[in-house]
């Protein structure tokens, strides 16, 4: 990471934060500028539930092997002892890992990944969920990226305050609640497209974010407005969209 | 439909009624204020266990019981004042264009705040059905009189001093508004916020069985996930095949959740196993016109 991509990066962060948000749009972004900046293979921004349930918002990846890591660790795993301790948890060696997080850790390296990170996103007295990172190979972040990825972590939970309100406790639990609705509506619009254009679920999510990009709508209101429609509604939609870089 | 008037409305607080609390409560009563030599730890946003979320699903069940019926939204509302702070709750469900009608009330004041939005158009309940986020007001004042100008002296005159709104929504899936108000200003402890979350899952669920009624239908009182609440987990592959049963039956997202749960039940397997069958396309959930049959290929 050289401090150029980190400037940009924050820059564009800050930039997205006053222009016309979506916390959804925002949180994705800042999972894929997490793996630019920090030599990651993967970012996924977790959030409690109200059952204390760590859930996926935004990942750089919808591959179903990461997103079934990131939903594996509500019983074991770095996610789960950083949200309840409120502390940086790293594994710079998944083999070893093994030793604490046995099924965790085996599930991380059938998929491909040699080491992870989760930094936690606190806001004073409370901890809300937990940006996660992974790594192909093994060693995991140095001193000075664990301070920048807490610094994303933190600018998560800045992106959660971002909406008018008055009252900053309040505005938070609401826009918890919002940002975790929203991605149930994604997670629907996903299997919706998929049935009709025979997509899997991760270009299922390619082709919606690209058709919202190029409409410039928010991904969270055309999942609602594309479960709500009809297929005339969204010609072109069911045309796959390739992945492209941001 | 006529409104349900469910539960019991009194003028002072009420106490929370099973023994399971915070620390923080048990040593400050219901409304969990702490004083300022009481430590802040770092400790999760909701210090909920799924041993919470099964007490309070307890209760609603229990209302039910106790009124002799089925599981219904009156169940909710009752629970929710029983279980909370404040002085009444109603349930609105969604109408095809905007706020539908109303579920049911516990009392009158709550009744008039709910028809009040109705009327004018405007309040904290019908902003929860555009915006997918709860909206907690915890003191009628200057700030809301901006917001909702019609809406917040009317309010006040009516008894309300605080408003919190709720939206009972599955993602895409809209079924209407959960709304509480009390005779005092405050806010709702994150504990007490927690514990309106979890009621208003049931509620959901509840409405969306009335709208789309389904003899094999499991019972709302259990998880949202099919199961005993002790084990509901959410899982994303439950959200992806809502979508893909939408499209495969050709009914709407609401109606598609209504029948997984069902086929689900009917064929006594966790919702999430049924998902994940549906996601890998193992399995697939046919229409058909009379009786609904389901297809495993």
């Amino acid at each position: 990471m050289d401090g150029d991509q980190l400037t940009d990066a924050f820059v564009e962060l800050a930039d997205t934060m006053v222009a016309e948000f979506d916390v959804i749009d925002f949180l994705h972004l800042l999972t894929r500028r997490s793996v630019q900046l920090l030599d990651a293979s993967a970012a996924g921004v977790l959030l409690a539930d109200p059952r204390g349930e760590l859930r996926l918002v935004a990942a750089s990846t919808e591959a179903v092997r990461v997103l079934e890591l990131f939903q594996l660790q509500n019983d074991q795993g770095p996610c789960l002892d950083c949200f309840r301790t409120g502390q940086p948890v790293a594994a710079p060696d998944l083999i070893a890992a093994g030793q604490i997080w046995p099924q965790f850790a085996a599930a991380a390296r059938q998929a491909g990944f040699a080491a992870v990170q989760a930094l936690p996103m606190r806001l004073r007295d409370q901890v809300i969920g937990a940006l996660n990172l992974f790594q192909a190979t093994a060693g995991g972040l140095g001193p000075e990226d664990v301070r920048v990825g807490q610094a994303l972590a933190d600018v998560a939970t800045i992106g959660l305050l971002q909406q008018r309100g008055t009252r900053r406790s309040e505005t938070l639990n609401e826009q918890l609640q919002g940002a975790l609705n929203s991605r149930v509506a994604i997670e629907q619009a996903k299997g919706k497209l998929a049935e009709r254009a025979g997509l899997d679920m991760d270009q299922a999510f390619t082709t919606l974010r690209a058709y919202a990009r190029d409409r410039n709508l928010r991904l969270s209101e055309l999942a609602q407005a594309f479960i709500d429609g009809s297929p005339a509604d969204f010609p072109g939609l069911t045309i796959p969209a390739t992945p492209r870089p941001d | 439909m006529r409104t349900q008037r469910g539960g019991r409305h009194s003028q002072q607080q009420r106490q929370v009624r099973w023994p399971f609390s915070h620390p923080a409560e048990a040593a400050h009563g219901p409304a969990g204020a702490r004083p300022e030599w009481w430590p802040a730890p770092i400790r999760p946003a909701w210090p909920m266990t799924a041993a919470r979320a099964a007490l309070l699903w307890g209760l609603v069940a229990e209302e039910a019981a106790r009124r002799g019926g089925q599981v219904a939204a009156a169940d909710v509302c009752a629970a929710v004042v029983a279980a909370l702070p404040v002085s009444g709750a109603w349930v609105m469900a969604q109408g095809t264009a905007g706020a539908g009608h109303l579920m049911c009330v516990t009392d009158e004041v709550g009744e008039q705040l709910a028809e009040l939005q109705m009327t004018l158009g405007e309040g904290p309940c019908l902003d929860v059905l555009t915006s997918g986020a709860p909206v907690l007001v915890s003191d009628l004042d200057e700030y809301a009189a901006r917001r909702w100008p019609g809406f917040t002296p009317q309010a006040g005159q009516a008894g309300a001093a605080a408003i919190f709104a709720f939206p009972l929504r599955i993602g895409a899936i809209r079924a209407g508004s959960l709304g509480l108000y009390r005779d005092k200003p405050g806010p709702l402890t994150g504990l007490q916020f927690g514990d309106v979350l979890i009621l208003a899952d049931a509620a959901v669920v509840v409405l969306l069985e009335s709208q789309h009624p389904d003899g094999t239908s499991p019972a709302p009182g259990v998880g949202p996930g099919g199961q005993p609440p002790d084990l509901a987990r959410h899982r994303a592959e439950i959200d992806q095949a809502t979508g893909m049963v939408s499209e495969q039956l050709d009914v709407a997202i609401g109606e598609a959740f209504v029948r997984l749960r069902a086929y689900a039940y009917a064929q006594d397997r966790r919702l999430s196993e049924v998902a994940r069958d549906i996601v890998a396309r193992r399995l697939r959930l046919n229409p058909d016109p009379d009786p609904p049959r389901i297809s495993e290929r």
